[in-house]
């Protein structure tokens, strides 16, 4: 192909183990092309590789990593070009860091940052950087450029940020750009004009862009090609319409039944985790998770795939015409939403108000929860959507009672906040948390048993024997091994510590549990099981849920009913489906049109161009 | 087309296969067998070596160690080498309680400014910088200078003057682990003021505060040396190791080097032990 601007040639890394000496492999022969004015997503979990490969692309792996294979770029090899050429050809590929804010320097302005390339590329004079600087932030989408070339990155928010981290990769008018995850952490409708952004650059550059990300979903609109990579290794790639129509591998199979959906049906998560790199299956790395394994599986892969311009690598590639799925846009009505609604509320919120303190400072702020009413039933999914800064996880800390607030949050008819101090700890009791980064969820330096005996304790229960049984079976209740009682919090997966975080909120016998974020630390296929286990657990355990999230298809999944938070006040509440179907706020409108949803056929992609109802952030 | 190559890094780096190991556990073992070297001579060797730190020997003074006085005698013809040891037990059983004290105090000032409201937590800290603002050894050898200090006082002004960076450190870890989502897990669940800092917060601040401590008993040592350098210290007829090398520099003229190199290698072995321990525990809290 002519027209491809950067090619990786059987491109392996292997990184120096922590500590030691050893090599650890994480990056095994990949292949891959991104052409002039395309987009070429590279998919994985985390763990996977594919920041490695951009690095790797960019020579900016650390010390002792080896590498080896080709990064074609521009007729060159730029594994084999010394420090100083390559720190010119540097400048003619463009990268995106997925943290805007740690990749920007907080002391030094924005303008200063987007002309730095450019300066040290060009050696243009300062005003000419200044205008190139103004034109690159408008060219991104910064309204007003010029005045807004001497603020610094906290004066921007989230979306507005990666795009002066975009305008900073564009400075020397780059041929390829690689985003690294560039939207992860940005809300959905954010991400989407993102998105759009680079789509708009991309043809109109004919930039070659790179794109790496964990989410299938947000590529699915805007890639023409697409690689999946598994534990260091690419199991297939190919067009993006042919992908998605009908993947031929399982692991890139289970991962698009993972991500949630509106209207689907059920949730497919893959169990398993992924293979130590130092102890790789001998045959295909899937093969210990994969639902189709068969003994050939373990001794080899298919032969001969190298320079396959479309392939699975998988010796059992699934057949083209994909199991059905589900066609209709259907919201299946979860947990058993039916005949609750008659009994009395169980939480009640009337008029809630919360103001976050200014330190400092006398001027007003605008109040981070206004007037917030809201009824949870018992057994009932509530669920909470909204952008960031919508106030949505201060309404979840509302109902933890810790802050402080105006109006009155009622449990079983009673104003917790006014009951005298025993009987309030008692009441909190009832109400359990499910925080979204299960690191930080756990005390490091206990260890889970000692976690999850915690409430128990505080609950009043001493009995050694008996709380080890009763540690036993809320492991087992949230499908762990009772044997993880004695690990640390740091020597289990992320998905294993947010179902010690479940277990630990269950083990105090709440009434309702309120689930921030629960699944976004987590990979996509870990997600889809932990939602899993939620919504059986919402049976088993007769809680009622509070699930606050930016993922409208994760919590619609989930929640009976749905409340649509902006700028701190419900905008909308109403049935799941009934939302999903009728949206009535121009703002709920817009998160339902960008949801990934059940695609009713081949290639032909749900998520539209996107109209926001407000400005831009 | 140029052959797939192979490429390293951009760079090289020598690696010490032994250098890793000595900045972790190594560096651990030998802080602390040099720590019970030192504990040894001050507290074991004298129940073998039973001669009188205080006994006057006219007919030797100065002289140079021999069979009879293994580390010599100082000007009064006392036994050095049961002064270094007599000494090494004063200035031990000074700077180990003061650390201790010293550890207590920063430790509940720390918690109480880090977990209470943020007016107290701002009173605190005034007085805190204010504090830390006197110099410290001025003020001790003030008090020194105008009381007669007893083994008791004198720990507890070491105590008092020592006390700030401690708590400040604890100040801020709190606060850096109060709002963390395990402890508000914990307030969910019913626990206390009580239960959020033996559970929690003192678990995680553990290693932070071994660390420190080991430092502290090093600070001390040469603080209270330091005292007694200037003659302020241990009240005589009792000595420290500070106290013994003051003596000794009035003699320099006379060169007399056993008195010392003993006790300036003690005092610089107790501190090199409490950094070693210090170090070595820092290393294995950075690799757990």
């Amino acid at each position: 192909m002519t027209d491809t601007v950067l090619q990786l040639q059987a491109l392996s890394v292997s990184l120096p183990a922590h500590g030691g000496g050893r090599l650890v492999p994480v990056l095994d022969a990949l292949d891959l092309q991104v052409r002039a004015g395309g987009m070429t997503a590279l998919v994985g979990e985390s763990g996977s590789g594919k920041t490695v490969a951009a690095l790797a692309a960019m020579r900016l792996l650390p010390r002792g990593a080896r590498t080896s294979g080709q990064v074609r770029f521009d007729g060159l090899d730029l594994l084999a070009q010394d420090e100083r050429r390559m720190r010119r050809l540097r400048g003619r590929i463009g990268m995106v860091f997925q943290n805007p804010l740690s990749a920007l320097n907080p002391s030094a302005t924005v303008g200063a940052q987007v002309a730095e390339g450019y300066r040290l590329h060009e050696n243009g004079s300062r005003a000419q950087a200044r205008r190139r600087a103004v034109e690159l932030l408008g060219e991104v989408g910064i309204p007003d450029p010029a005045r807004r070339l001497d603020d610094y990155p906290h004066q921007f928010s989230g979306g507005q940020r990666q795009r002066v981290m975009i305008a900073a990769a564009l400075a020397c008018d780059p041929r390829v750009l690689i985003a690294d995850e560039p939207t992860t952490g940005l809300d959905p409708l954010v991400a989407r004009q993102i998105l759009a952004l680079l789509r708009r650059l991309q043809q109109s550059h004919r930039l070659g862009v790179l794109f790496i990300t964990h989410d299938l979903s947000i590529v699915e609109a805007h890639a023409d090609r697409l690689t999946v990579l598994y534990a260091g290794r690419a199991v297939e790639w190919g067009g993006a319409g042919r992908f998605f129509a009908a993947p031929r591998h399982p692991y890139s199979q289970a991962l698009l039944a993972a991500v949630p959906r509106l209207g689907q049906a059920a949730l497919q998560g893959i169990p398993g985790r992924l293979p130590d790199p130092l102890l790789l299956p001998p045959g295909c790395r899937f093969a210990p998770r994969c639902p189709h394994h068969r003994p050939p599986c373990d001794d080899g892969y298919p032969p001969a795939l190298g320079d396959a311009v479309e392939a699975a690598c998988c010796l059992f590639p699934l057949a083209p015409p994909v199991p059905a799925r589900n066609m209709n846009v259907v919201h299946a009505p979860p947990a058993g939403a039916a005949a609750r609604q008659d009994d009395a509320a169980l939480l009640a919120l009337e008029r809630v108000t919360v103001r976050h303190p200014v330190i400092g400072a006398r001027r007003r702020t605008a109040p981070a929860l206004q007037e917030v009413s809201l009824t949870l039933h018992r057994g009932e999914c509530l669920g909470i959507v909204g952008e960031s800064g919508s106030g949505k996880s201060t309404l979840g800390r509302a109902i933890l009672h810790m802050l402080r607030h105006d109006g009155r949050i009622l449990l079983d008819g009673q104003p917790v906040a006014d009951l005298p101090g025993p009987e309030r700890r008692r009441a909190r009791r009832r109400i359990q948390p499910v925080f979204q980064d299960p690191r930080e969820s756990l005390n490091p330096r206990l260890r889970i048993g000692d976690a999850l005996a915690e409430p128990l304790r505080l609950g009043g229960l001493f009995d050694r024997a008996r709380l080890d049984r009763e540690v036993a079976a809320l492991l087992a209740k949230v499908g762990l091994d009772p044997s993880l009682a004695g690990r640390w919090p740091g020597q289990v997966s992320g998905g294993q510590a947010q179902r010690v975080a479940v277990a630990r909120a269950l083990a105090a016998r709440p009434e309702i549990v309120v689930l921030d974020e629960p699944t976004s630390a987590l990979d996509v296929s870990t997600q889809a099981m932990l939602l899993t286990l939620l919504r059986d657990l919402a049976r088993s355990e007769h809680v009622a849920y509070v699930m606050i999230s930016h993922d409208l298809a994760a919590v619609s999944w989930l929640a009976d009913r749905i409340a649509v938070l902006k700028d701190g006040r419900v905008v909308e509440a109403a049935d799941t489906a009934t939302l999903l179907a009728h949206p009535r706020h121009a703002y709920s409108a817009a998160l339902v049109a960008t949801a990934p949803r059940v695609q009713d056929g081949a290639g032909q992609v749900a998520a539209g161009p996107v109209r926001l109802p407000s400005p831009p952030a | 087309m140029p052959d797939a190559g192979s490429v390293s890094g951009t760079g090289m780096r020598v690696r010490l296969p032994g250098l890793a190991a000595l900045s972790g556990s190594g560096s651990l073992l030998a802080g602390i067998v040099l720590a019970l070297l030192v504990l040894f001579l001050c507290f074991l060797v004298p129940l073998a070596w039973r001669a009188d730190p205080y006994a006057l020997n006219p007919l030797s003074p100065l002289s140079h160690p021999s069979r009879a006085f293994p580390l010599g005698t100082d000007e009064l013809g006392r036994d050095n080498l049961a002064r270094v040891m007599d000494a090494g037990r004063a200035t031990l059983l000074v700077a180990l309680p003061a650390a201790a004290v010293t550890f207590l105090a920063g430790l509940l000032y720390g918690l109480a400014s880090g977990l209470g409201p943020r007016l107290l937590d701002a009173a605190m800290m005034r007085l805190l910088d204010a504090v830390l603002a006197l110099p410290g050894l001025v003020v001790l050898i003030f008090f020194a200078a105008i009381l007669r200090l007893s083994t008791p006082s004198l720990i507890l002004l070491l105590g008092l003057i020592s006390w700030p960076p401690l708590a400040r450190l604890v100040r801020n870890e709190t606060r850096a682990v109060r709002d963390r989502d395990f402890v508000q897990a914990a307030y969910q669940m019913g626990g206390g003021f009580f239960h959020v800092v033996t559970t929690h917060l003192l678990r995680v601040m553990a290693p932070v505060l071994a660390v420190n401590f080991t430092f502290l008993v090093g600070e001390m040592i040469l603080l209270l040396s330091a005292l007694s350098f200037l003659g302020l210290g241990v009240q005589p007829p009792q000595t420290s190791w500070g106290g013994l090398l003051e003596g000794a520099l009035q003699l320099v003229a006379l060169d007399p080097w056993w008195l010392v190199l003993p006790p300036g290698l003690l005092i610089f072995a107790s501190l090199l032990s409490a950094s070693l321990i210090g170090q070595g525990l820092l290393a294995r809290q950075g690799r757990a």
